[in-house]
């Protein structure tokens, strides 16, 4: 696949700068209160630099796939303590310099839109859609195609994920490994400034898996800045850095090689 | 006012886009609530068309047969009786014993200076005298009670469309040939009387007359029919004992719906008891409300259980699809956006519901009025009488919208509300 022929096509080369794309200060995450309170990130602090491929390792429980969420404003940190004071440093998400916190739901939801692609473990397309359509979709919220372009830029898309011969099939009717590559296709729709996948080979056999794996490295080689959350060691030694997480604290921040273009 | 921009039209057809897609993929379940809507949307129509024809058919016959407002010969009770006077509390019982009914014989004074007021009054258009009372007419061994209207024919078309209600000889005949009498056809079916046949007429004052039958009528209303005779003025007053005596004035106005207004307006210039076509036929008017308070309660309570279908359709799409939410908010749809795709499949409901509901309703009421049947009740009616009017069309879309609306916005926020972290991590 020419993965890299398909990035210089849709986005031109993002230079890369000093600022941090997305960055986690003093990020806490509680779920419930009071006795029921589930403390899952403890003042994370970290940062992301653009045309980054970071991955984020750590046991079930360590708290690996809510900083995920956090950082692409699926969700916003926990401003207070169980004490109802809040944290100093305060407990923040930055996307592109943008605190989340700031942001009414709308707002968010279209930084979302414009900043950010997501890759779950499960694809979930919308089963009524064919694949063409769903990777489609973002691209017609964003509105900055119009629909026939969107539809045309869908299909590239795909047919560099090589799925040329399955554009107009219903999501429901592909296998995991192509649905995983829509799903991927769908996230990157919108030039997204950084892809956030939260274990994108984890619902895959091998050979799939190696497959999404090789996409991703093709799409960092040309300059797309990656996050991605996974258990799977290889994988994740893949990346340009390793971060290691666990019961809720970053534990570990390893540089394994320089990003493309940095 | 934001302006609508085209990445707005775009968004707005993405969430048209999931919403047919969504609405598509549950057909049966959309069908049968759009039937639900449908079938409730087509009664209303019906059955208003149904009261209504029935309601104005009465309304039309009686106030164009009987006249718009009538005079009556009795003064309106305005001052307090003098024992109530003396006696102000409203809860006193004052019991007067061997009181005499006065001899006195109730009458329009001066109906002709009266009529000529009338006729200039504003808004009135035809004035015609009357005298009425009771009479029994026997033919042969049959015997009716008859409504007897002592008319001027030519004033008397004026006023009421009798003129047109003749099935058999000419109303104005009544002038040119001596006692000539026009009955109506339920009148002429009990005792058997034809055109030219003599009927002889008894008052209960003790008047005799043998009369021609110069005419028949049938103005569709039965009360009207089986009861009611005309005859000359002068013969009347002779029969009835009322020498040149008037007893109501019938008036014609340019709006019948404005009786009220001027049944009021003379009352107050004459003195006397001045009744509207309402106020003569409230008892019929009451009834008919009430026929459609039922009419919109048994379409209401029909549109309400649709909106339950919708609801419960919409839900059951909002709780199979909880991943999909999730998948949408994640790459940027709002919670705005989330509630107007469910909003849209409602809408898309109403609306093809609605519009079909319209439709049908249109074809039922052309098939009924088709219908070969024949009733006679308060009114004569050769098929079902159907009366269309755009309001009801309007009522029923703009209900039947609101409500499937409505019923989509529960389940359209609860959608909307669903956090796509606690979605992604109930599927881990």
């Amino acid at each position: 696949m020419a993965l890299t022929s398909l990035m210089t096509q849709i986005e031109t080369p993002k230079p890369r700068t000093g600022d941090a794309l997305l960055r986690a200060q003093n990020v806490h995450r509680i779920l419930g209160s009071g006795e029921t309170a589930n403390v899952i990130l403890k003042g994370v602090d970290l940062a992301i630099a653009r045309n980054e491929y970071l991955s984020i390792v750590g046991a079930s429980g360590s708290g690996k796939s809510t900083l995920l969420y956090l950082l692409g404003g699926l969700d916003r940190p926990t401003r207070d303590n169980l004490q109802g004071e809040p944290y100093t440093p305060s407990s923040r998400i930055f996307i592109d310099n943008q605190d989340t916190w700031l942001l009414n739901d709308a707002e968010l939801a279209m930084l979302r839109n414009r900043k950010v692609g997501f890759v779950f473990q499960f694809h979930y397309l919308l089963k009524e859609f064919t694949a063409q359509e769903n990777v489609a979709l973002p691209m017609l919220k964003l509105a900055k195609w119009p629909r026939d372009e969107a539809m045309d830029r869908s299909a590239a898309l795909l047919k560099q994920l090589g799925l040329a011969d399955k554009l107009r099939r219903r999501a429901n009717r592909l296998s995991g490994g192509e649905q995983q590559r829509v799903a991927i296709a769908r996230a990157l729709a919108n030039e997204p400034d950084v892809l956030l996948a939260d274990e994108p080979t984890g619902n895959l056999d091998k050979r799939n898996s190696d497959l999404v794996a090789d996409i991703f490295n093709q799409l960092a080689a040309a300059g797309q800045s990656i996050v991605m959350v996974t258990h799977d060691q290889t994988l994740a030694h893949r990346a340009n850095r390793l971060v290691g997480m666990e019961d809720g604290n970053v534990i570990s921040d390893e540089m394994l090689r320089q990003p493309a273009g940095g | 006012m934001r302006e609508i921009t085209p990445s707005d039209a775009l968004t707005s057809t993405m969430r048209w886009f999931i919403s047919i897609r969504y609405f598509l993929s549950h057909k049966r379940q959309s069908l049968v609530c759009i039937a639900g809507v449908t079938i409730s949307v087509m009664m209303f129509i019906t059955m208003s068309a149904m009261m209504d024809g029935f309601t104005d058919k009465f309304i039309i016959e009686t106030v164009e047969s009987t006249g718009h407002i009538t005079i009556h010969d009795e003064p309106r009770e305005r001052e307090t009786r003098i024992l109530q006077r003396v006696y102000a509390d409203p809860n006193a019982l004052l019991v007067v014993e061997g009181v005499k009914p006065r001899d006195k014989v109730e009458k329009i004074k001066n109906p002709s200076g009266l009529l000529a007021t009338l006729r200039r009054m504003r808004g009135i258009t035809g004035v015609a005298p009357m005298v009425t009372g009771d009479a029994i007419a026997t033919y042969g061994t049959k015997t009716l009670n008859l409504s007897i209207m002592g008319v001027e024919p030519s004033q008397q078309v004026a006023v009421t469309t009798i003129g047109d209600k003749m099935i058999e000889g000419d109303f104005s005949r009544l002038k040119t040939t001596a006692d000539g009498l026009i009955i109506g056809r339920g009148v002429s079916d009990i005792l058997g009387a034809k055109i030219g046949d003599s009927v002889t007429l008894s008052s209960s004052t003790g008047g005799h007359a043998s009369a021609k039958v110069v005419g028949i009528f049938a103005t569709g209303v039965t009360p009207v029919d089986y009861a009611r005779a005309y005859m000359l003025l002068n013969d009347a007053q002779t029969l009835l004992d009322r020498k040149n005596i008037v007893n109501e004035i019938v008036l014609r106005t340019d709006d019948y719906t404005r009786a009220e207004a001027y049944a009021a307006q003379i009352e107050a210039i004459c003195g006397y008891r001045t009744e509207s076509w309402q106020e003569s036929n409230a008892n019929f008017l009451k009834i008919f409300r009430i026929q459609t308070i039922i009419t919109y309660f048994i379409t209401g309570a029909l549109l309400v259980v649709a909106a339950f279908g919708v609801l419960n359709i919409l839900i059951m799409a909002v709780l199979e699809r909880v991943n999909d939410i999730a998948i949408l908010k994640s790459f940027g749809l709002s919670r705005n956006d989330i509630t107007l795709i469910y909003v849209f499949q409602g809408l898309v409901i109403g609306l093809i519901g609605s519009l079909l509901g319209v439709g049908l309703g249109k074809l039922a009421i052309e098939g009924l009025r088709r219908l070969p049947i024949q009733m006679e009740g308060l009114v004569k009616v050769e098929g079902l009488l159907m009366s269309e009017h755009l309001s009801s069309y309007v009522t029923a879309f703009v209900a039947s919208m609101l409500v499937v609306l409505l019923a989509a916005v529960y389940p359209a926020r609860r959608a909307a509300r669903y956090d796509p972290v606690e979605v992604i991590r109930g599927a881990h």
